[in-house]
């Protein structure tokens, strides 16, 4: 599905080069769960924004369903994530201004979707999340766990083939965690969306079918479970 | 979407609502006070567009190219027009005109109207519509007269007024006259104003000057034939002048004065009538012109002031943009493209926009009155429904959202998405632009405050300034409604004499300053003496002049009944004798007249101010000569109650004219009317100033509540450190003094350039002082420093525990 060869990201500052990704090589195929670890520095969050083509990488080849991410323009790589990722992050970023509803039917609105089917997806998907009691709130009325559904409801509306998670529960309890963590791996199972999270936590990582460690900017292990 | 885009702009400007609210009230004082202004310089320059040939019709005026200038004057003599008509093809109309108070009498019925003289090419001229009679021939008898439709009311009531006989009493004669023709009334747009029309000859002394090339008594207006270039038409007039004006011409060359590069010492020109309005430089038009300075400079200000609010607008715009950061990340991951995010943020301004106008307006309403009073301006909100204003307003507010909400949106939208999700977009330099801004918002600023320090001063020096003369205790009556001047004042004189408050009483030719009549009155003579042409202002006085107004005498004495030739004696000021310049001045005769016998020179006074302080003092020759009439009469009282002995002159008055109105005005109140121009300035630059500071510091209170924001943390890590209260208020308020700092200093010579040159229009002024520039500089800080403080003492008093754990 996705192919990253020989990906690095670097910042000069003062001639020297801080590598924050070097030189990594990575293949994602179709329905993987991947859970990217590491500690704090190693180039997660960035490996994971240049999935997601939010960040270009200092040198390197990405493909995504085959198309050269590298090569494309802003227009076309926009388009590209705009019609298969779903983002999902750690301060679930909705925006405040608007409903439960209306977060979630703003990709919807990006991708020129007409009304009426419009209703009919969010309907849908706040009755498979069981927050239709909730549309009508604010996220600041909400937990951060339902907070959390929300964002990830807001990343499946546009039916994305991939979903980034950037610590999805780093913000949550355990319990509330256990609950997110446990829709990816339905939404990994049942709908063979392909999962690429990042996080901490040993425990969350085990849901996915891969863990991938960072350490300095490189691939230290790739462990199929 | 765009419903969408509504809701999510609402929900976020009520969000930001505090920080949106000052946007708005900013916006919409700017927007009120560019609409009274703008529809002020709208009413001033759309005067008289109403005359269908208008761009066709010209001002013939005279220069005469002396030694000390040349001297412009659309005095034109008599002869002028007829010949001017039958020499050149490319008139086509000509009029003359000259105008004068007239009493019309119909039956018992009497007014006192504006007549005007004019010749009957007039209104096939000028767009005065006729609801009866022809244009044609309406004036084509001697003896017809054309009245507006609101003189026919008056006079006829509902009886049809055309063809009916009524008496005019013009300088008085009395004489019958037809009524030929009635107007529409006159628009109070126009410069020509006037209740009724007869022909020009009437105009008194017609007669007599009907050859004389010499006297120039009135104006003259031509209209040239449609597709004629009037261009040339000056110097086609060179052997018209040569042949007509050589005995003038003769003498100004007497007078020293030099040819112009072209070699004319005298020359015919023509003035555009459609620039009437503001003619001020041609020496004497239709109407009250106004000088243009006041619609420029009121343009001026307009732009200033919409400028500041725009600047503001994009500054508190951007600044706000810093807290939507996070939003426009979130977007663009979702997949909205930059085109949509700058519509959305777009939508926001054009709201805001929206709101301001409608609050602006609803100022604008309510202020319109406040402000025709102030600033003597005759404009009604239902102008701004004429599709000229519409469509300009139309202009402007599209203008305004696209600057000052563009460049916001552009740069929101330039966010980078990964750093403004993780948080990072406030720790972004305070952009150049928005101190740019900052400082062009107080350079104009104070720029406006250090023009109004400097009117304000030149004003009050003028007010202050001794004229030479008793101006507070002299009260001046001008007699007008067909009066006799001397028998008036010969009425007064006895009916006063017994007041005890009166101390004496006099009459004069011109009055001091400008009185309630409105009009003033100057009349220059020029002489041969010796080898040279001496020219003074003629001044007619009666006996108690010089101790009416307590003029100083040097040298002689003044006019006095007991000395049998003082009808042909005459009392001048200083510079008349200097100019004169042969020793002893005084009991020498002067060949004033070249007809009659020379004058003896009775005494010589002090040089007093007789006209504003614009002008240095001319020569000034005091007569009884009668030729003059007596057009004011000067009652000075004794001190004490003025308000009292102003009421008992206004009885007596009133008991020897019940029909005339007593428009006497202590000679203060005079000379103050001298400088409502400069008042009207300092106004505009009064209002402009408090404008242009109040906007400018609402602006820069929402920025300084950003940049506490986004500086919340450093204030936090310097209080852990140590630092003082005052210390980090200071640090906060650094910043922006050195700003408006920089904006004093880039005001300054704009503001002494200005200025001095309108000091130059005075021959009295005050010298521009460094420390009006100080003033100005530290009430500017003093403003900005105050504004700052409201945010910064509050984020330096904060507990740094909640600044530093909220990160």
């Amino acid at each position: 599905m996705l192919s990253l060869k020989q990906i690095s990201k670097y910042y000069s500052s003062g001639g020297a080069k801080t590598y924050v990704l070097n030189r990594v090589d990575l293949d994602v195929d179709q329905g993987e769960f991947v859970s990217i670890m590491g500690p704090s520095g190693s180039g997660k969050s960035t490996l994971l924004n240049i999935i997601g083509m939010l960040d270009q990488p200092s040198e390197g080849y990405q493909y995504f369903l085959n198309e050269p991410v590298h090569q494309l323009k802003d227009k076309q790589r926009s388009a590209l994530y705009k019609q298969n990722i779903g983002f999902v992050f750690q301060a679930y970023h909705l925006i405040d201004e608007l409903t439960v509803y209306e977060n979630i039917e703003t990709p919807l609105l990006y991708q020129d979707v007409k009304s009426a089917e419009r209703k009919a997806l969010v309907a849908d998907i706040l009755d498979r999340f069981n927050i239709v009691g909730k549309k009508d709130l604010f996220p600041e009325q909400l937990s951060g766990g339902q907070q959390q559904l929300v964002g990830i409801a807001r990343a499946l509306i546009s039916k994305p083939k991939l979903i980034l998670a950037d610590e999805p529960t780093g913000n949550l309890n355990s319990k509330q965690g256990e609950e997110i963590m446990e829709l990816f791996k339905k939404l990994n199972k049942e709908d063979g969306v392909t999962v690429i999270q990042v996080t901490h936590s040993e425990k969350n990582a085990q849901y996915g079918s891969r863990i991938i460690n960072l350490l300095d900017g490189k691939i230290d292990s790739s462990i199929i479970l | 979407m765009l419903k969408n885009y509504i809701k999510t702009a609402w929900r976020n400007l009520w969000k930001g609502r505090v920080f949106n609210l000052l946007n708005l009230v900013g916006l919409a004082v700017a927007i009120a006070c560019c609409t009274l202004i703008f529809l002020t310089v709208f009413y001033e320059f759309t005067y008289d567009r109403f005359h269908t040939k208008l761009d066709n019709i010209y001002q013939i005026y005279t220069v005469s190219n002396r030694a000390e200038g040349a001297e412009v004057t659309s005095s034109v003599p008599e002869p002028l027009t007829p010949a001017l008509k039958a020499e050149y093809p490319a008139v086509k109309y000509m009029t003359r005109s000259a105008d004068a108070g007239a009493l019309i009498k119909y039956g018992n019925k009497e007014l006192d109207e504006n007549l005007h003289f004019v010749d009957e090419d007039f209104l096939k001229m000028f767009t005065f519509p006729l609801i009866e009679g022809n244009k044609n021939n309406v004036l084509s008898g001697l003896n017809n007269v054309v009245i507006t439709q609101a003189t026919a009311k008056a006079l006829f009531g509902e009886e049809p007024a055309l063809n009916k006989t009524v008496l005019l009493n013009i300088n008085n004669v009395q004489q019958p006259f037809i009524v030929s023709g009635i107007l529409e009334d006159i628009s109070r747009h126009s410069s020509i104003e006037f209740d009724l029309l007869v022909r020009f000859e009437h105009y008194p002394n017609y007669a007599a000057n009907i050859n004389a090339w010499e006297n120039r008594t009135h104006i003259a207006m031509i209209e040239f034939n449609n597709g004629y270039d009037p261009a040339s038409f000056t110097s086609q007039l060179t052997p018209f002048v040569k042949k007509h004006f050589a005995p003038s011409i003769e003498i100004l060359k007497k007078d020293g004065a030099k040819p112009n590069e072209k070699g004319d010492i005298f020359w015919l020109d023509i003035a555009p009538f459609s620039n009437n309005h503001f003619a001020t430089n041609l020496g004497g038009v239709e109407g009250n012109p106004v000088n243009k300075t006041y619609p420029v400079s009121l343009i001026v200000i307009g732009c200033f002031i919409l400028i500041i609010a725009c600047i503001n607008f994009i500054n508190l715009s951007v600044a706000r943009g810093f807290t939507r950061s996070r939003e426009v990340g979130v977007r663009k991951t979702l997949g909205a493209s930059k085109g949509q995010l700058l519509i959305q943020f777009w939508i926001e301004t054009i709201m805001v926009c929206l709101a301001s106008m409608v609050v602006g307006l609803l100022l604008c309403m309510a202020l319109i009155n406040q402000f025709k009073a102030i600033f003597k301006s005759r404009i009604s909100l239902s102008m701004l429904l004429d599709p000229v204003t519409l469509f300009g307003i139309i202009i402007l507010f599209l203008l305004v959202t696209a600057i000052a909400g563009f460049y916001p949106a552009l740069m929101m939208v330039r966010y980078k998405t990964v750093a403004v999700l993780k948080g990072n977009t406030a720790s972004t330099k305070p952009g150049k632009l928005r101190n740019t801004l900052l400082v062009v918002q107080f350079s104009l600023s104070t720029l406006l405050i250090i023009c109004t320090i400097i009117t304000w001063q030149q004003i009050n020096y003028l007010q202050n300034k001794p004229l030479g003369y008793n101006k507070t205790e002299v009260l001046s009556i001008p007699v007008s409604g067909g009066l006799i001047g001397e028998k008036a004042l010969k009425l007064m004189r006895n009916e006063l004499k017994n007041h005890a408050e009166v101390a004496s009483v006099t009459g004069a030719y011109m009055n001091m300053g400008r009185g309630n009549d409105g009009s003033s009155r100057s009349s220059i003579l020029g002489f041969n003496f010796g080898d040279k042409e001496i020219r003074t202002h003629i001044q007619r006085v009666d006996y108690d002049y010089l101790k009416t107004l307590d003029i100083k005498l040097l040298e002689g004495r003044e006019f006095n009944p007991d000395f049998a030739g003082d009808s042909t004696a005459v009392i001048i000021n200083e510079t008349m004798a200097r100019q004169l310049g042969t020793k002893n001045v005084l009991g020498s005769f002067v060949p004033m007249y070249d007809s009659v016998a020379k004058v003896q020179v009775v005494g010589i006074v002090k040089d007093y101010n007789f006209r504003s302080l614009h002008e240095d003092i001319a020569p000034l020759t005091l007569t009884m000569d009668k030729h003059y009439e007596i057009n004011y009469i000067f009652v000075k009282v004794k001190p004490g109650n003025l308000v009292a002995s102003y009421d008992a002159i206004k009885k007596s008055w009133n008991r020897q004219y019940p029909n005339t109105e007593f428009e006497g005005s202590w000679i203060n109140e005079n000379t103050e009317r001298q400088y409502l121009n400069e008042r009207r300035l300092s106004g505009i630059f009064v209002s402009g100033a408090v404008i242009a500071i109040v906007i400018s510091c609402i602006g820069l209170l929402a920025i300084s509540i950003m940049i506490v924001l986004q500086r919340t943390k450093e204030i936090g890590i310097r209080k852990v450190l140590g630092s003082s209260v005052g210390g980090i208020v200071l640090l906060l308020s650094m910043d922006f003094v050195k700003l408006v700092l920089l904006a004093s200093v880039i005001a300054f010579p704009i503001a002494w350039w200005l200025m001095n040159n309108w000091l130059q229009s005075f021959a009295y002024r005050i010298t521009i002082q460094w420390w009006v520039f100080a003033l100005a500089t530290l009430l500017a800080i003093l403003l900005a420093f105050i504004t700052i403080s409201f945010q910064s003492v509050k984020a330096a008093l904060a507990n740094p525990v909640k600044s530093l754990r909220s990160e």
